[in-house]
């Protein structure tokens, strides 16, 4: 844990309890600012459960930290991608996020309602609605706001807005309701990032998520009294107003989003794990998961800090989403995740645990270093997949770690790399996240190969070293903004090697890696046959004589035998990768080589009294981004024995399932269907 | 009475070995229809690699990812025959229970003429039957759609997941038992078609239903018991296959032994529950019913219904 980290857990919880009782000021967490708090909220929210409303007023204050004189704001609105169909969210996802349509009635939209200086100046005339990617008029995710005087380098400017928003139903790509239970995601108008000397403020897209600037957020939410609230933050005090609601003051520093929950029907789990306080809120349906949950997020927790460096917020929450409303599972927000279960779920698939742990990940690839997932989505969600990845093998592993129930094991590596399989070669993992060719492109390239590739590179350099370099970099970087660049030149850097060649490859393009041997060969070495221009001429008997005078055929009568054995590694794809191989010959001796792998082949021979039995290109498997094991070796004599079991495996099953009584699969297909 | 008819199903059973058998080699033979092209591909896909061997011992999970990216032809060639061969393989056994089950009629021992002309002769009937059938069919649909409608009415349409789980294997469970009644109709059905030589199928339909009905406790009791025993040999079969994991040859031919030995089994018990059936419903018909022919000599080519 750093030392600021502890600092600041320790006396920003005293003072946040010290403000509860005297009530006097705005809460601290951090005395000293962790981040560069550029965008800071004061948000008073109040939901109507009934209709599905917020009535909100936000007062920002937003710092030019920039060396620019900035002449206008640019805002997203997010929840009107569900404003209709003409959206680009809505046309990019053909209305269907995760599996989800939304009800008939259950579209949402954000109206910004009016906007002030605190001068009193009304700005709301100067709204204009942009659409800098893909300039679709019907969408009004993004509007700008050009300022009445220029903002110089090193000042600030305050607006107060007042905002209505209907969340869709039920929660759709992240956010919205679902009868009692509310998810609020991207809820509110929310200032673009300034950087670069411009803004960068995309519109929401259907493959997509978020970049924001850091900030202090105070944020009062009035519900029904009855409710229980979670949120980001830490909660400072809860206030009931006479008429049925209460409004629950949270309060959150060095944080770039925030998002809350709120339920009748929550059931709370709490623990703590080293010096983060975890709160579980849980359906009462799945109340029984909720030890089950809280252990994993302990384990994440832990893990991420021992391995990556200090969480240095310190609470937790984590929530588990309704029946029906699983759109808003799986989620990260500062501070707050979401998971997502089903009543019954076996132990054995490690579904909770891995989004739990994949959850609390982007709490330091998303929250703590707030990378640019529009534009460069694997350094969060891929990132965050090379360690779930690891955690889950450490943690559950070596085998079975994403299932291991009723006999079959599935590593979540293995999970990743299928994903990875069906999708090799679209496109490069570097994309902007909504110009991937498709959606499995996306997922695949976002998530599932910037895994394999982390890990192959951690292979490649040694664990220990990896986890320096990632840690490495969490300390550089955090509440910064880093990009991919940045990552490569920690990576270069802490190793101390050039590390460009694999990342170019990795990231830059599509290039497939995958190695095989071939030609495969073992064969004795017989005599010479023809003439030997040195000898042939004084012994025409003799074609080659030995040392001792003798013929080839005698010789070779008293000599052991001599093999001459070789096989071809291949490069079947564009991907240059160096590679081990290792030659397996008779009575168990085995000679390990490397390749470069530049090459498009590379033949290997050996001369031995022993035959050759097999070839092995990568024998550990180090290569996850490998497309094709199976091709990874021969052997001289080809085995059946494999293909054999799975052949009467095969048989048996389809015999056993033939034997089923008559119309069993039709009647249950028919009724399948009901 | 139910555990007399077992008892008495599978002696019949058990001394008719040859029938077994040729129930025995129907199923393998539709079983390697399945399997044999899955094969030719997995051998493709594998080659020589030292894959072939690993794969003799736990399944590699990432190979059946490898093998359904390189080669998805194996799951256009298997739909496309998981379609058809388990039809074909279904009228394949309603061939054979015709044969079967004049077979047990008459108390006799498998002989090939009785065995395959009752199964020409009853086959065109028992599809009559299967297609009547269909009506009882969707009148079990209804019932099991009419319940599910209840349910949907005393739960609402957004139950807690708690109850959602434990309904859906209440409903498994319902549909099972819709599946044993329909299977004890036609079974019934037919083995009245069998003894009276009935030719009118809505009527043996009818019969079937009446008597499976009409006398429920034996008729589910022994089929309930059936179901069970299958139930246990499948649990005492897959620890053992499950233990048969070494990558050795020998394991692998033990594996195939011990496989086929359960198909063998279980081929004992569809015969022992046909023979077992008839015996029970023998026992309870109102008036034994005599088998049409005697004994196999009786036999001729015009019972069988063959023009001569």
């Amino acid at each position: 844990m750093s030392r600021y980290g502890l600092i600041a857990r320790l006396s920003g919880l005293g003072i946040v309890t010290i403000c509860c009782i005297t009530a006097l000021a705005q809460p601290v967490i951090f005395p000293n600012p962790l981040s560069p708090r550029i965008a800071n909220y004061d948000i008073n929210v109040k939901l109507d459960t009934e209709k599905r409303m917020l009535y909100g007023s936000e007062t920002l204050t937003w710092f030019n930290k920039s060396a620019d004189t900035i002449t206008e704001l640019q805002f997203h609105l997010y929840l009107n991608a569900f404003r209709n169909s003409k959206s680009t969210f809505m046309k990019e996802s053909r209305g269907i996020s995760r599996g989800f349509k939304l009800d008939k009635e259950g579209w949402g939209f954000i109206e910004v309602n009016k906007i002030t200086l605190p001068s009193g100046e009304d700005l709301t005339e100067r709204m204009e609605f942009i659409q800098p990617d893909d300039g679709n008029p019907d969408d009004k995710t993004v509007f700008r706001l050009p300022l009445p005087k220029p903002l110089a380098p090193g000042k600030s400017i305050v607006l107060n807005m007042d905002f209505t928003a209907r969340l869709p139903e039920p929660p759709f790509a992240r956010t919205g309701a679902k009868k009692e239970y509310f998810f609020v995601g991207q809820w509110f108008p929310k200032i673009g990032v300034y950087i670069d000397g411009k803004w960068n403020c995309h519109q929401f897209h259907a493959y997509s998520e978020f970049f924001a600037d850091f900030g202090v957020y105070n944020v009062r939410i009035t519900v029904p009294e009855k409710n229980i609230v979670g949120a980001t933050g830490l909660e400072v005090e809860v206030e009931k107003n006479g008429d049925g609601t209460a409004t629950h003051f949270y309060h959150a520093e060095d944080v770039h989003d925030f998002a809350w929950t709120t339920s009748p029907e929550f059931v709370e789990f709490k623990g703590k794990a080293q010096d983060v306080e975890i709160r579980v809120l849980m359906q009462p349906d799945h109340a029984d998961q909720g030890p089950r949950h809280l252990e994993a997020a302990k384990a994440a927790v832990e893990y991420f800090q021992n391995w990556y460096g200090d969480y240095p917020f310190p609470n937790l929450t984590v929530v588990d989403p309704r029946r029906g409303a699983s759109g808003s599972g799986g989620m990260e927000y500062p501070t707050l995740i979401t998971a997502g279960t089903n009543y019954g779920l076996p132990k054995g698939v490690r579904a909770v645990e891995m989004v739990i742990i994949h959850e609390f990940g982007h709490n330091f690839w998303y929250h703590l270093l707030a990378s640019n997932e529009f534009e460069e989505s694997w350094m969060d969600e891929g990132i965050n997949t090379y360690t779930e990845i690891q955690i889950m093998n450490d943690k559950y592993g070596p085998v079975g770690d994403g299932i291991n129930f009723l006999g079959i094991k599935i590593n979540d590596l293995q999970f990743q790399r299928a994903l990875h399989l069906f999708n090799a070669d679209v496109d490069p993992i570097m994309r902007k996240a909504w110009e991937f060719y498709s959606g499995g492109s996306y997922n695949a390239n976002s998530y599932a190969k910037p895994g394999l590739v982390l890990t192959t590179l951690q292979n490649y350099l040694g664990k220990e070293m990896m986890q320096k370099i990632m840690r490495t970099y969490v300390e550089r970087w955090r509440f910064k903004h880093p990009q991919t660049q940045d990552f490569i030149t920690v990576a270069n850097e802490v190793s101390g090697q050039d590390l460009n060649w694999f990342f170019d490859q990795a990231l830059f393009s599509n290039a497939i890696l995958d190695y095989g041997v071939e030609r495969i060969f073992t064969r004795e070495v017989k005599k010479g046959e023809g003439y030997d221009f040195t000898l042939m001429a004084s012994k025409p008997d003799s074609l080659i004589r030995d040392d001792k005078g003798r013929s080839d055929a005698v010789a070779a009568k008293s000599k052991p035998k001599i093999y001459e054995s070789g096989f071809y590694v291949r490069r079947l794809g564009m991907f240059k990768f160096p590679v081990e191989i290792v030659a397996t010959f008779e009575g168990g001796e085995k000679v390990h080589e490397k390749w470069d792998g530049q090459e498009l082949w590379k033949k290997f021979t050996y001369l031995k009294p022993n035959k050759l039995v097999s070839a092995t290109v990568d024998p550990e498997n180090k290569i996850p981004l490998d497309l094709n094991y199976t091709n990874n070796s021969k052997a001289v004599q080809a085995s059946s024995l494999g293909v054999n079991k799975l052949s009467a495996r095969w048989l048996f099953w389809m015999q056993f399932l033939l034997d089923q009584p008559e119309f069993l699969n039709i009647l249950s297909a028919i009724t399948i269907l009901f | 009475m139910i555990l007399k008819s077992l008892q008495h199903g599978f002696v019949q059973a058990r001394s008719n070995k040859r029938m077994v058998a040729v129930y025995y080699l129907a199923n393998l033979l539709f079983g390697l229809l399945l399997m044999l092209p899955l094969r030719a591909i997995l051998s493709d896909f594998v080659g020589n690699s030292l894959m072939a061997a690993r794969l003799a011992g736990p399944l590699d999970m990432d190979f059946l990812f490898e093998f359904f990216k390189h080669k998805n032809e194996a799951v256009s060639v298997f739909s496309g025959m998981s379609l058809v061969v388990p039809l074909v393989y279904w009228f394949f056994l309603l061939f054979l229970s015709g044969g079967a089950l004049a077979v047990f009629a008459h108390g006799d021992k498998y002989h090939p003429t009785m065995f395959w002309g009752s199964a020409a002769k009853y086959f065109g009937r028992f599809c009559r039957l299967a297609l009547w059938s269909v009506l009882f069919l969707a009148v079990l649909i209804a019932a099991y759609l009419s319940i599910i409608g209840i349910e949907r009415l005393l739960l609402g349409s957004d139950p807690y997941q708690n109850l959602s789980y434990w309904k859906g294997w209440i409903n498994l469970g319902l549909r099972s038992f819709l599946v044993l009644l329909f299977g004890l109709a036609l079974d019934y059905g037919r083995i009245y078609t069998v003894l009276t030589d009935e030719r009118n199928m809505r009527a043996a339909l009818k019969h079937g239903i009446k008597f499976a009905f009409g006398n429920f406790l034996q008729t589910f009791g022994l089929a309930f018991m059936l179901l069970i025993i299958g139930a246990v040999l499948l649990v005492i079969y897959n620890p053992i296959a499950n233990s048969l994991s070494a990558p050795h040859w020998l394991i692998v031919i033990m594996l195939f032994f011990v496989q086929q030995l359960y198909m063998v089994f279980r081929m004992l018990l569809r015969l022992t529950s046909y023979a077992s059936q008839l015996h029970l419903y023998q026992q309870l018909a109102a008036e034994p019913v005599p088998a049409t022919a005697t004994s196999t000599s009786d036999l001729t080519m015009g019972d069988l219904g063959v023009a001569t």
